[in-house]
């Protein structure tokens, strides 16, 4: 036991049958997806395929610089499509959203990789990349999700907010309720995922493990690290990127400069 | 003696662009119940605003009493000239109480929150019948108005600043309402800067001072 099998080519070819299956149901019920759904496809084997040949190469040089630099691009990526993702935006919001991602990253995935696991070398791309992208992953849906229920709060709630600071409010009391939603929205996939976890769904990465001849008690430790080394970016991405919006958004004097947000799509 | 309030210079444009004034000052002395009007548009709420420093103003200095507030300072200074907005904004999803109450939980409150004083206010204002514990999003503006009224004066701020603060109350009852704003403006250290959205009332306000926004300029009207 123990041994992986390995998919070849054919396989694959097997599998794209999969896919032209639920084309053929969109076609059937009009639902007008095979265009989408192709087009994800392909970007599914081109981006896979591409992350692969990276990933093959950064493990082969096993070079801390590039381990380094995989993160950055990583991270980046991450910024831009949890932006993407949010309906209002402000001038350095991309800036704001890295920066969240970034600390928060470093922090719960330096004390993941480093302290817990003990990885060694202590960049060791075997581990510090797929646990990093993990954590990004997560923290790019928590942090737009946080992003996007934020400025939709001060942006509806403008007047609310405005009665506050007329009777005295400083900034981190009119910022405080927006602030405690929006970690709140940010939080509740993973606290969700959390509580239905090993019941309803098998996590990715323990299946992964499973598959890979993993012996179970090992991949679900493993799971169990990922789940709470997930709470943690997302808290601290959610809560970092509302402060950076708050600040952005409400002068250090409280007033508000909701003229610097524009709504997008 | 000396002003209660000066604040100023303030200028400001419209959403077009076009000025609406330039290089006007507010001064309130003890005492006094200060009616502003002007023309629809002719930027007496952005003023009001300015003046409680909500809304942008270079250059411009508050003082209250002997005391300058500066930039930092300026939600010390929201707490003591506190403007009530013009469409009597609520807390959204709070209860009567949590309407008047929620001042005296902010930072710079300096006393508790007086429910006896609150049911004396509202009975005043022909609220009466209101359970505290009701949602206020369920008030009419007309309500809504009065509670932000009830509001304002439970705050007892140094100046209050209301725009509009009588929209949809009914003559009877404004009156009443209008007799507190007064009553409040001439106690010693309070004054009143009020906007009537009404004709009727503005001429029936009594007011210790006439101040009209027209022209781009703040001066005072027969």
């Amino acid at each position: 036991m123990s041994q992986v099998i390995a998919l070849t080519p054919w396989d694959l070819v097997l599998a794209t049958g999969l896919v032209v299956a639920a084309g053929l149901i969109s076609l059937a019920l009009r639902l007008g997806l095979e265009k989408r759904l192709a087009i994800a496809a392909l970007r599914t084997v081109v981006q896979l395929g591409l992350a692969g040949l990276i990933l093959k190469y950064v493990f082969a040089l096993d070079q801390p610089l590039l381990v380094a630099a995989a993160l950055l691009v990583m991270t980046l990526f991450a910024a831009r499509e949890a932006v993407r993702r949010v309906s209002r935006r402000y001038g350095r919001v991309h800036l704001d959203a890295w920066l969240a991602m970034a600390v928060s990253g470093l922090a719960v995935g330096g004390i993941v990789t480093q302290v817990i696991v003990g990885v060694d070398p202590f960049y060791d791309p075997q581990y510090v990349i797929p646990l990093f992208g993990m954590i990004l992953g997560n923290a790019m849906n928590g942090i737009s999700l946080c992003l996007d229920r934020f400025l939709e709060h001060l942006a509806t709630r403008r007047a609310e907010l405005e009665l506050k600071l007329a009777f005295g409010a400083t900034r981190a009391e009119v910022l405080n309720e927006p602030l405690r939603a929006a970690v709140r929205t940010g939080m509740i996939p993973i606290i969700n995922g959390m509580a239905a976890v090993g019941i309803v769904s098998l996590p990715g990465m323990m299946t992964g493990q499973i598959l890979a001849g993993s012996a179970p008690l090992v991949a679900v430790s493993y799971q169990i690290l990922v789940m709470f080394m997930l709470a943690a970016a997302i808290a601290v991405g959610a809560i970092l990127v509302a402060l950076a919006g708050g600040r952005r958004l409400v002068g250090p004097d409280g007033r508000l400069r909701l003229e610097r947000m524009n709504e997008v799509g | 003696m000396a002003s209660l309030l000066t604040a100023g210079p303030f200028s400001a444009t419209n959403a077009e662009g076009r000025e609406l004034y330039a290089d006007v000052r507010l001064e309130v002395e003890h005492g006094r119940f200060v009616l502003l009007s002007g023309a629809s548009g002719s930027g007496k709420s952005t003023l009001l605003r300015q003046v409680a420093g909500l809304h942008r103003a270079e250059g411009a200095r508050r003082t209250l009493g002997d005391t300058e507030y500066g930039r930092g300072e300026l939600c010390r200074w929201r707490a003591r000239v506190t403007l009530l907005a013009q469409d009597a904004p609520m807390l959204l999803g709070g209860t009567i109480e949590d309407n008047l109450g929620f001042p005296f939980r902010l930072g710079p409150a300096s006393k508790p929150y007086d429910a006896e004083q609150a049911r004396g206010l509202l009975e005043r204002v022909g609220l009466g019948e209101l359970e505290p514990t009701r949602d206020a999003s369920s008030l009419s503006g007309g309500e809504r108005h009065r509670l932000g009224l009830v509001r304002g004066l439970l705050w007892d701020p140094e100046v209050l600043l209301a725009d509009e603060p009588l929209s949809g109350v009914d003559a009877e009852c404004a009156a009443q309402c209008l007799a507190l704003l007064r009553a409040q403006a001439r106690r010693a250290d309070r004054s009143v800067v009020c906007v009537l959205h009404e004709p009727g009332l503005a001429a029936a306000a009594e007011p210790d001072l006439r101040l009209i926004l027209a022209d781009g300029r703040l001066e005072p009207s027969p």
